[in-house]
């Protein structure tokens, strides 16, 4: 956490910060969600309130929080209330473990007659040295959201929504598990900070003892990976409840699935927890895959940026910061882009029926899951060890 | 009293609190919820102990698999109507059975301490240290494990494809 | 040690305090409509409630969950292995491959079991 007070508290800000910036993307991601249909289905979208449309979160946020406080006469109220909170836990515990930038050195300064530092911060709440075991683990804890709205709603459409849904989230949680296995073998390390500093430099890899480079190719695991970035992708969007996999809120059928009772600032929690988990499969598919925070023109390193920065700046926290700016520039544009694909398939794909659904999951998902790790295994054997 | 103890008792506080209230809720669901926060509670003690690994282990087999069936099934086969047996004990048979626990815990704690707590501060055992472990020395209870879950795999076909019962 | 724990209790508590802050200030700045039966009952399009709990589900559900489990317990074992295997594979590749070849083999076996079983079919 820090070895001192004010070291502390920044870390603690900036776990709140980073917390805070996730849930304020959701609005924005609603936007882009409607502004993105309506250009697919050829019509306006929200264009009324402010500059295209842009007040129009604000308004929403009023709305939200004056809605009333609706429990039904058949709903479990405490369970009922928990529940959207629940629900937030997974997506924002899992979120804080991504890397979002390289870290801030903060040289000594002086505060209060007293000298502190100098410090560093990393841009993710929480640095593990097995993230991606802490991540699964708490997002496997998604499904308790859903179950308990849909059980403490005491409507007959909520149930059902929620027991297909959980159905649906296990399912596709062991394709989400077993997709990720091949890039784990590559990396060979839990940590998500070493699997971005592995994916440095330009593209090269060893072959029955010869190594081969090609110089203009960023290291990126989807290179190796190609057939299981694709899966995991694929299994991310059932995670997160969207369409085509959207069945627990299949409106044809259970009204609204899991939060038929849910109104005003509930409803928007649940909003809240599908988005983080969307967000939560974009930074992982650009961790694991997509080279993470970094750049992809492969001269532009690390280094290399924080010696443009000291050379206009000068050596300091302003370079530091500087660097870390713009690497949190082309996370955000990998992960932006990756949410624009998950809007994109939702407006552009109909939704699967339930069996087609856990067919998919099952049958076809999981199989080649775990083809690709034997195949994985096997190549990797053939080309290191012989 | 360093952070690390205060974190200590919090834990211990809440994995217990949530592990009496799996046997005093009188709604299995609510006992289900707090199964799953005691498995929570517990994963997050694997991490003060430096144990990365199985606190993973922990959420995603425990916590995320196991007590969401459970969680999942009860709310499948609502129990609220067969919730009498739960809830309508006799005092006599708390007692019996805090009388049971408590000489157990009297017999366990200084056995415990007399036996299995290490003062001394050994090196913390990483996940590659489990893994090479796991694969050299214990392989074959490795594969053993295998074989127990595909038994438990036709099992759960077996009951689930049988007629008759509570479920058609 | 704490290092790892400490945030993560940290953003827990923000996340619930945050959670059950904008409840209770939703609760407080919403309008307090009158509560009738009809407007409490459970919603369904208009006609007359029916109670959850006679609603019958499928015992399929039951098996997706189980079969979940036990294959969630072979990708855990995965995991560590993927650790050591490419660390290791010029002295014990061959040994860890054939190692967990076998532990998958047998649950691939069971996988399509089930799957031959009709254990897999949603009807």
């Amino acid at each position: 956490m820090g070895a001192d007070k004010v070291e502390i508290a920044i870390n603690t800000v900036k776990i709140a910060i980073i917390f805070l910036m996730m849930i304020q993307m959701v609005p924005l991601l609603v936007w882009l969600e409607r502004r993105g249909s309506a250009f697919i289905q050829n019509r306006f979208g929200p264009n009324r309130v402010g500059p295209l449309g842009l007040m129009q979160l604000l308004a929403d946020a009023v709305k939200f929080i004056t809605k009333e406080q609706f429990v039904p006469a058949n709903a479990v109220k405490f369970l009922f209330l928990a529940a959207p909170v629940i629900a937030l836990v997974p997506a924002a515990l899992a979120f804080a473990a991504i890397p979002l930038a390289t870290p801030i050195h903060i040289d000594p300064f002086h505060l209060l007659g007293q000298s502190w530092g100098p410090y560093t911060i990393e841009m993710q709440s929480v640095r593990m040295n097995v993230g991606i075991i802490y991540i699964l683990g708490v997002s496997s804890l998604g499904a308790y959201g859903l179950l308990i709205a849909g059980w403490a709603s005491g409507n007959k459409y909520s149930l059902l929504g929620a027991i297909r849904a959980s159905a649906q989230m296990i399912s596709y949680e062991l394709a989400l598990g077993l997709a990720i296995v091949g890039i784990l073998m590559i990396y060979g390390t839990f940590d998500l900070n070493k699997m971005i500093e592995m994916q440095q430099g330009p593209f090269s890899f060893q072959f029955m003892g010869q190594a081969y480079e090609i110089s203009w190719l960023p290291n990126w695991g989807i290179f190796f990976q190609p057939l299981g970035a694709l899966l995991f992708f694929i299994a991310t969007f059932a995670e997160s409840n969207r369409l085509p996999f959207d069945l627990p809120e299949s409106e044809g059928e259970l009204v609204a699935g899991f939060h038929t009772e849910y109104g005003g600032f509930k409803m928007l929690m649940f909003f809240m927890g599908e988005y983080g988990h969307m967000m939560v499969g974009a930074g992982l598919v650009t961790t694991f895959y997509l080279g993470g925070f970094q750049s992809p023109f492969v001269w532009q390193t690390y280094d290399y940026m924080l010696n443009l920065a000291i050379a206009h700046h000068g050596p300091g926290t302003v370079a530091s910061a500087l660097t870390t700016g713009y690497f949190l520039i082309w996370f955000s544009i990998k992960v932006g882009l990756l949410l624009w694909v998950f809007i994109w398939v939702r407006w552009t794909l109909p939704r699967f029926r339930y069996d087609t659904l856990m067919d998919l999951g099952w049958k076809t998902l999981l199989p080649w899951t775990l083809g690709n790790v034997a195949l994985t295994a096997i190549v990797l054997y053939w080309a290191r060890a012989m | 009293m360093g952070s690390y103890d205060v974190i200590f008792y919090i834990l211990s506080i809440v994995s217990l609190g949530a592990a009496l209230g799996v046997i005093f809720f009188p709604s299995p669901i609510y006992s289900a919820l707090m199964l799953a926060i005691t498995m929570s509670g517990l994963a997050a003690m694997f991490f003060t102990l430096e144990a990365y690994f199985l606190a993973g282990v922990q959420l995603i087999v425990y916590a995320g698999a196991v007590v969401v069936l459970f969680v999942m099934v009860l709310m499948l086969f609502d129990l609220r109507k067969e919730s009498q047996p739960f809830s309508g004990q006799k005092i006599s048979n708390f007692f019996k059975a805090g009388i049971i626990a408590a000489a157990s815990m009297a017999l366990i704690i200084p056995l415990s301490t007399v036996f299995f707590i290490r003062t001394e501060k050994t090196k913390p055992v990483t996940t590659v240290d489990l893994a090479g472990t796991l694969f050299t020395k214990y392989v074959f209870a490795f594969e053993a494990i295998g074989i127990l879950l595909l038994v438990v795999l036709v099992g759960a076909l077996a009951l689930a494809k049988s007629r008759g019962g509570t479920h058609e | 040690m704490l290092d790892q724990l400490l945030p993560i209790l940290i953003l827990l508590l923000i996340v619930i305090v945050f959670g059950a802050g904008m409840l209770y200030l939703t609760s407080l700045a919403g309008p307090k409509a009158k509560q009738t039966p009809e407007r409490l009952m459970p919603y369904e399009c208009g006609i007359p409630g029916q109670d959850p709990q006679t609603t019958k589900f499928p015992v399929k559900f039951y098996l997706t969950a189980i079969s979940f489990i036990l294959f969630d317990i072979e990708v855990i074992f995965l995991y560590p292995w993927t650790l050591i295997y490419i660390e290791n594979i010029k002295q014990m590749g061959g040994y860890l491959l054939i190692s967990m070849g076998l532990f998958m083999g047998i649950l691939v076996f069971g996988l399509f079991y089930e799957w031959a079983a009709g254990g897999l079919e949603w009807d």
